[in-house]
């Protein structure tokens, strides 16, 4: 009647000490990025090439995004290609690596002193994501059948290792003559890199996975994610090209709208994941998560914006470059850091708590660990902050800035606070 | 034939055992979910199998409700060897879910 079983089929999960401490790195950098933010909330009515708005994107987008997606790859990863993850060794490297570059880094650019505290920094992350890519890349091989979540993991972190290489690449710049130009003109290309290359392609990979399991969906559409890949990847090259080759043509809108094209397809394939669900109450978490879905379009309007200003218009518009980074990292890529995280870390403390203790009783299920109020009114703050400082930049008005980034910095209080709660949870019963 | 009427009813008790271990993620319990896919006796050993699945074939989860599964048998089967099989075929999908198990996920 059933088909055949092995005495061990399922494989082992990645252990808790390999992702928890990216967590708790990934928190504490929100932390210090929201205060410094605090400080520094005047300096956004300025250019964006600012010493302090080049330390908090990098934090924000290091420490911060980059650190939890490291973790939670790592227990997602096996669970997206159904193999085991590779190395725990490769995994404790990177943190490691990256733990010790991020600070150098963000401390260099804070100082604006862009010799060796930047350059080894940078060197140190692009080691952690070498490590990283290896782990992510032998694990995959593993994999028994094509998975195009996975394909889009993959392929992200190849993006990450060009952004990364690109920006170490300026940073050797600003001391001695590597690139043709100066530092300030490929900024556009390492960020796009970046920002596209490595965070667009991974949320749009882990996310088409886990936002269906998660609503426990019937939609199902591989053939739609491969359209969604393509179009991500071709915008990425062409966008690539141009900028070296035929930087003064007037063609950037092309990858634009092939991103917007390949957005809209993505918020489609939830749409149809959301109503074809079988779990009709959706919680706090992926509500967030799937606010973060609607919040990646703000930044993409941004641009078109951007584009048709730098059209009709000469001269630089730096508070629409500005509006158009905070959108991205304290916009989508948060409100996607503030849901899944409460969908996932729940789960790897769960495990480590509970796995072994297995006995009749009700025990608390994951969603028990943490605390729900404070996790709602962390969500409202949020939705505030970045309101209040997204109007704060347009206006720009310095009371609208220093009161989003008060709301944000809240906002950073209370999610370190859920987080620390889980990860030194101890056991009860219900 | 009293043998049968034996078994069955130890299914019964053994499925509604099983009705207390959850799946931690969805909060439905594994019976409900379509997990358990059958339960077969051997009198002569001593021993219960149970065969069941994940909803995933990586379920970070699945030791641990496989655990649980085997606990839930042990207390409810008194001197009957519990053993636990894993099978991914037919893997699960959502129409093996039950109808108090839908109501529940609806509600």
């Amino acid at each position: 009647m059933f088909g055949p079983t092995s005495n061990n089929p399922i494989a082992k999960t990645t252990s808790h000490k390999v992702v928890i401490p990216f967590y708790a790195y990934a928190a504490l950098s929100f932390l210090i990025a929201t205060i410094l933010l605090f400080l520094s909330d005047q300096d956004f009515t300025g250019h964006y090439f600012h010493p302090h708005i080049l330390a908090i994107t990098h934090l924000m987008a290091l420490g911060w995004a980059t650190m939890i997606i490291f973790g939670a790859s790592h227990q997602l990863v096996p669970v997206l290609i159904e193999s085991d993850l590779h190395s725990n060794t490769l995994a404790y490297a990177s943190f490691a690596l990256a733990g010790l570059g991020i600070p150098l880094l963000v401390y260099g650019f804070f100082a604006f002193n862009l010799g060796w505290p930047t350059q080894v920094g940078g060197s140190l992350v692009l080691g952690a994501i070498l490590a990283f890519i290896a782990n992510i890349a032998i694990s995959i091989s593993k994999s028994k059948r094509e998975n195009v979540h996975a394909v889009f993991v993959f392929t992200s972190t190849i993006w990450l290792l060009l952004t990364v290489s690109l920006g170490l690449a300026l940073l050797f710049n600003f001391t001695s003559s590597v690139l043709t130009r100066n530092s300030l003109y490929y900024l556009s290309l390492h960020a796009h890199l970046g920002v596209v290359g490595w965070f667009l392609l991974l949320v749009l990979g882990v996310g088409s996975r886990l936002i269906p399991m998660f609503l426990i969906s019937k939609y199902s559409n591989p053939r739609l994610l491969w359209v969604v890949f393509l179009l991500v990847n071709a915008a990425l090259i062409t966008f690539s090209l141009l900028f070296l080759f035929h930087p003064d043509a007037d063609l950037q809108h092309i990858p634009a709208v092939l991103v917007a094209i390949a957005l809209l397809l993505f918020a489609f394939y939830n749409r149809q994941a959301y109503k074809q669900r079988i779990r009709r109450k959706v919680d706090d978490q992926m509500k967030v998560s799937l606010l973060a879905v609607a919040l990646l379009l703000v930044p993409s309007i941004v641009l078109l914006v951007l584009l048709c200003a730098l059209m009709l218009t000469t001269g630089e518009r730096a508070d629409l470059v500005l509006l158009y980074g905070f959108t991205i990292f304290f916009g989508w890529l948060t409100a996607i850091i503030l849901g899944m995280t409460f969908k996932t870390l729940p789960f790897i403390v769960w495990n480590k708590v509970y796995r072994h203790r297995a006995a009749l009783g009700k025990m608390p299920s994951p969603k028990d660990l943490f605390n729900h109020r404070v996790y709602k009114v962390m969500a409202l703050l949020y939705l505030a902050g970045f309101v209040l400082f997204a109007c704060g930049i347009l206006l720009p008005s310095p009371v609208l800035l220093k009161v989003g980034s008060l709301a944000l910095l809240a906002t950073a209080c209370l999610y370190t606070w859920n987080v620390m709660l889980l990860v030194n949870h101890k056991p009860f019963r219900k | 034939m009293s043998e049968s009427r034996n078994d069955q009813e130890r299914e019964e008790k053994a499925l509604e055992a099983l009705k207390f271990v959850d799946d931690p993620e969805i909060g439905l319990n594994v019976v409900d979910l379509g997990l358990i896919y059958e339960i077969v006796f051997n009198e002569a050993e001593k021993k219960v199998l149970c065969t069941m699945t994940l909803t995933t074939e990586f379920c970070p989860m699945g030791d641990s409700i496989m655990a649980n599964v085997k606990e839930a048998l042990r207390m409810s089967l008194p001197g009957i060897e519990p053993e636990v099989q894993l099978t991914f075929d037919p893997p699960w999908n959502h129409s093996m879910i039950s109808e108090a198990g839908l109501e529940f996920l609806g509600g």
